[in-house]
């Protein structure tokens, strides 16, 4: 197991949002999490790098870190747990006063203190692979949402994480450029990388993952392979979902 | 009688431009001397007091929070006019003696750092959370994604009203001839001593400061222009 989640717990005030998630991540796997809004998906995710900082539980990394959040946690601890991940949001959030190559760039640079030239081949070949050789030198607001988005992917990948966190990376998308974001993921998935993505796209889920977790009020109802979960779901609430998300209206 | 002072006063020629030019040259010195080191060197020590106010108030300590509050809250409810007083003509009575060039540097700082830490903390606050959510994402210390994330999108939001700042304080400046600082409108109230020219001279003291805030103001408008060549049109 490369992650093995154990007891998380998250409120917000008097709001328990994550009411014990229990979660491994075999490493080379991708794993899709899906869930109703509110069901707490996008919450777990973030815990996993510590945006959200858990109220219990514990989060190992194979047998080489253990993070424990009962008691709040050292800030070495934390920088350790999010420096093992990368992050690709909903909403981007690529740094708007630096082009793409920057962009990609200041992880490597500024975080691992890598050397600038070698760094800068690594952000092109990474651009390159997700498609935007010829944008390197843009700004974000010059870029479509498709390719913002693929810098985002580009900057998360640049630190060479052991684990790739995808918090709903095509909802922000128009339709038709969703699918040049889930090429991208695609291909990492063929490359090996390990990753959590919490998506709505239960056809790519289907397709993709090799294991899916659906989460409704705080818990992890139902999990197996998108076999299992996607086609022959035990849990009543589970096919309530599906069933809303396939015949709507 | 006075109607008689009146008319001799109307009659006489309304710009004596041998006064203007002997008087100029006096107070544009004054205005290098006093005026522009006075602007510069309070600016800058006041950019410096208000960005660590502003990330007091901004941090998780109460203390630091509470104190920054305080000196905010007392710097701007206080007269300006006052401050300088305090303290070049009020310390000494507790043995601390400051020059007036010192004097007026040490308040005008303080002025600064007050008003513009009230700039710099909205601007950081109006950096979107998510900044630094991708900040701390890709492994960045609380530090590194102020200074590299945070702070030049907020010195973006910041660069219309510090402006402002820097302008009023140009204005401002002129209070510190009240405590014999020599500057240019000192040097106007000099010669308008000597030679009764007062309308004269303070216009051309007032024309100064607008020739010099106006400069000021399309240095702004091009600072303004450089640093919006990442934003969306």
């Amino acid at each position: 197991m490369l992650v093995s989640v154990k007891g998380l717990h998250k409120s917000f005030g008097d709001l328990d949002v994550l009411k014990g998630i229990d979660l491994s991540i075999e490493k080379g796997s991708v794993v899709a999490i899906i869930g109703p809004s509110g069901s707490g998906k996008t919450t777990m995710l973030r815990c996993l790098n510590a945006l959200e900082m858990p109220n219990k539980g514990t989060i190992q990394f194979q047998d080489e870190f253990n993070i424990n959040f009962d008691a709040a946690p050292s800030k070495r601890d934390i920088l350790t747990l999010r420096r093992k991940s990368g992050m690709v949001f909903q909403s981007y959030n690529l740094f708007p006063h630096k082009t793409a190559l920057e962009n990609v760039m200041e992880g490597p640079v500024i975080v691992q203190r890598k050397a600038k030239e070698k760094t800068k081949a690594l952000a092109e070949s990474l651009l390159k692979k997700v498609g935007l050789a010829e944008k390197m030198d843009l700004y974000p607001h010059q870029l479509s949402g498709g390719q913002q988005q693929r810098v985002g992917i580009a900057r998360a990948l640049a630190i060479e994480p052991e684990l790739m966190l995808f918090d709903e990376p095509t909802s922000a998308l128009d339709p038709e450029i969703v699918g040049e974001v889930l090429r991208v993921i695609r291909d990492l998935a063929k490359e090996g990388w390990t990753m959590a993505i919490v998506t709505h796209e239960l056809k790519f889920a289907e397709e993709v993952a090799d294991h899916v977790i659906f989460i409704d009020g705080g818990h992890i109802v139902e999990q197996g392979t998108p076999e299992e979960i996607l086609k022959n779901p035990k849990e009543a609430r589970t096919k309530q979902f599906l069933d809303r998300i396939l015949n709507p209206s | 009688m006075f109607l008689n002072n009146f008319i001799l006063a109307a009659s006489d020629p309304v710009v004596d431009w041998d006064l203007f030019q002997s008087s100029l040259w006096p107070m544009i010195q004054g205005g290098i001397q006093g005026t522009i080191p006075l602007t510069l060197i309070s600016f800058t020590f006041g950019l410096l007091i208000a960005l660590l106010t502003a990330l007091a108030r901004l941090s998780n300590s109460k203390i630091l929070a509470g104190l920054a509050r305080v000196y905010v809250s007392a710097i701007r409810g206080t007269p300006l006019l006052v401050q300088l007083f305090i303290i070049f003509y009020g310390l000494p009575n507790i043995g601390v003696v400051i020059d007036p060039f010192p004097s007026a540097c040490i308040a005008f700082s303080l002025n600064v750092g007050a008003y513009a830490s009230e700039i710099i903390r909205a601007s950081i606050l109006s950096v979107p959370k998510g900044q630094w959510e991708a900040g701390y994402a890709i492994g960045m210390t609380h530090r590194q994604a102020l200074l590299r994330i945070i702070l030049p999108q907020a010195t973006r939001v910041s660069i219309p009203p510090l402006s402002n700042t820097f302008i009023s304080l140009v204005k401002d400046t002129s209070l510190a001839s009240l405590i014999l600082v020599t500057e240019l409108f000192r040097k106007s109230q000099e010669i308008a001593a000597r030679t009764y020219e007062f309308l004269q001279l303070y216009i051309t003291a007032a024309l100064l400061y607008w020739i010099v805030c106006f400069i000021l103001s399309l240095i702004q408008g091009r600072i303004e222009k450089r640093l919006d060549r990442y934003v969306a049109k």
